[in-house]
């Protein structure tokens, strides 16, 4: 009696001992080692058998889990390459499992173009997503907006928009491309694109996300006024930013994800951090 | 045969497995707090978890009873007295069958009815774009107690060839996996990809193909989940195919019991 006593006591003592720092060490492990080993679309396919869709919604849950993280170090100022590749390898296998999962899509839309600047594996995500849903108005919208903005084409946009617009019977979307085709209003498109998707989101990642985002373009809307007004009283461009706060047109900007902004030869506003967080040096996302 | 039924009914119910279903259906309450983190698709989500959650209880239970219904019956040496009653063992088998079939269809019932208060819970949280089509999900649910009936049938035949405990299991557990695969390989080897294979190899495949069961033509999950519409035809040729694997596999299980030595 009194062996299984001692035993149970004092493996009991021990496990609590053990278990802060075993939950410390499982949460600090790096991405690609806490989601373990994800196999080939191919062979989850064959294994998940009747739970194919519940496999790729875990799948796109493990990936939002790790951004939620990321962006709670970075609200710590604890700076973290995020870990691109892995995340859009684990999209796109969560597409191939279940091609209408729509968090994949949409996930990959707010990060692949915007953070990681692969407009082009993005399009090709809601061109896949579009074969599917072919009832959804979201996937043309994004992939409209990705011409015109990231890429400037706006006869494809406009392509786009109006297969948006009758799916969802906006018209409004059928003449976005057509409003925003100047440069000038390019910064005014994210915007307002960032504020649509922002409202509506009620994923605290992602919003945060949105909202970093939308801080960034609002400080590029700041200064191409105060640019603008400098051309306007001098008949020229402003030289640099600083020239625009020495002329008390503009308070200093302060770009979210840590760059510095800066003005191109052109005119054009820029920054440092390319609007996305640091990446690892040399990393890809996948590629289908 | 009637009271074949009726014993292995309660039997099941004797055993405790019914509150063992309810004590693993208390994860749906956990489903519209889970369905939340979906971005974009709450309502698609909790449909997703709920049907997955029925299939894999029906699994187990497939699995499980009927992998072990005749097994324990042989064990307990409760079949010696069963037989010695003016029954055939076809019709003891078929009892049992039946027993376990009905068992489901009640247990499809419950949990049908868990789900349909899951998803209308989640949907009311956060309206899909779509409106779910409550009539696909029953149909779904109704699949998959055929494909899960067809996987007792198949435990059954693995219990008529062996009285371990492990091969009506394990078998059972390695035509689910394979049955719900041999569409896809069968594809593949039909697919451009499958050029480099040998031609022994793509026939062996082929005849496996039509061998074993078939257990993605019973899976309604996507059309559930996102409200596409299903093939009436299609589905009719799957209640077909049900009918004729099950009467096919559970016939050739009852000829090797009836002509099993039982010491």
């Amino acid at each position: 009696m009194r062996t299984p006593l001692l035993l149970t006591t004092s493996s009991l003592l021990f496990y609590l001992l053990l278990i802060g720092p075993f939950a410390g060490y499982l949460q600090n492990r790096p991405f690609i080692e806490r989601i373990g080993y994800v196999p080939s679309f191919k062979v989850l396919k064959l294994v998940a058998a009747d739970h194919k869709e519940v496999t790729a919604s875990f799948l796109v849950m493990k990936v939002l889990m790790y951004f939620g993280g990321l962006i709670e170090l970075t609200q710590n100022e604890v700076a973290v390459a995020p870990d691109y590749p892995a995340m859009s390898r684990l999209i796109h296998n969560a597409v191939e499992l279940d091609p209408y999962n729509m968090d994949a899509y949409y996930f990959a839309q707010a990060i692949l173009s915007w953070d990681v600047g692969r407009v082009d594996l993005a399009n090709k995500l809601l061109d896949h997503g579009m074969q599917y849903r072919t009832w959804d108005w979201q996937l043309p919208y994004f992939a409209g907006f990705n011409h015109a903005y990231f890429l400037k084409d706006y006869a494809t946009a406009s392509r786009y928009y109006q297969r948006a617009g009758e799916l969802s019977g906006f018209d409004l979307y059928k003449n976005l491309a057509g409003r925003y085709m100047q440069e000038a209003g390019r910064t005014e498109l994210a915007i307002r694109y960032l504020s649509t998707l922002e409202q509506g989101e009620k994923n605290l990642a992602i919003k945060k996300s949105y909202q970093l985002r939308l801080i960034a373009f609002q400080e590029v809307q700041r200064i191409e006024v105060a640019r603008d007004e400098y051309q306007k009283k001098f008949g020229r461009l402003p030289a640099s930013i600083d020239q625009l706060v020495q002329e008390g047109l503009l308070t200093p900007p302060v770009d979210p994800y840590g760059g510095n902004f800066y003005l191109q030869p052109d005119g054009k506003v820029a920054t440092t951090s390319k609007f996305a967080f640091a990446t690892k040096e040399g990393s890809e996302p996948a590629q289908k | 045969m009637t009271s074949m039924i009726s014993v292995t009914l309660k039997g099941i119910f004797r055993d405790r497995v019914f509150q063992g279903i309810l004590m693993t259906a208390l994860i749906f309450l956990l489903i519209p707090t889970v369905s939340l983190l979906s971005m974009r698709q709450v309502t698609e989500l909790s449909i997703t978890l709920a049907l997955s959650l029925n299939s894999l209880i029906f699994l187990l239970l497939s699995v499980f009873l009927g992998g072990t219904m005749l097994w324990k019956d042989i064990e307990r040496r409760y079949s010696y007295g069963v037989l010695g009653l003016p029954m055939t063992r076809s019709s003891y088998l078929a009892g049992k069958f039946a027993g376990v079939a009905l068992f489901f269809l009640l247990t499809a019932i419950v949990l049908g009815a868990a789900t349909f208060v899951v998803v209308f819970f989640a949907s009311s949280l956060y309206p899909p774009e779509r409106p779910v089509q409550w009539e696909i999900i029953a149909l779904c649910l109704f699949f998959d107690v055929m494909k899960y009936v067809l996987l007792v049938a198949i435990a059954f035949l693995f219990s008529t060839l062996s009285t371990s405990f492990f091969l009506p299991v394990f078998g059972t557990i390695a035509i689910f996996l394979a049955g719900g695969a041999t569409q896809q390989v069968y594809d593949y080897i039909h697919s451009t990809a499958g050029d480099t294979l040998t031609p022994l190899v793509k026939q062996a495949a082929s005849g496996l193909y039509y061998l074993l069961p078939n257990f993605s033509a019973f899976d309604l999950k996507v059309n559930a989940i996102y409200g596409l519409s299903t093939s009436f035809s299609g589905l009719l040729l799957t209640i077909g195919y049900f009918l004729l694997y099950t009467t096919f596999i559970l016939s050739l299980a009852a000829l090797i019991f009836s002509r099993r030595e039982m010491r």
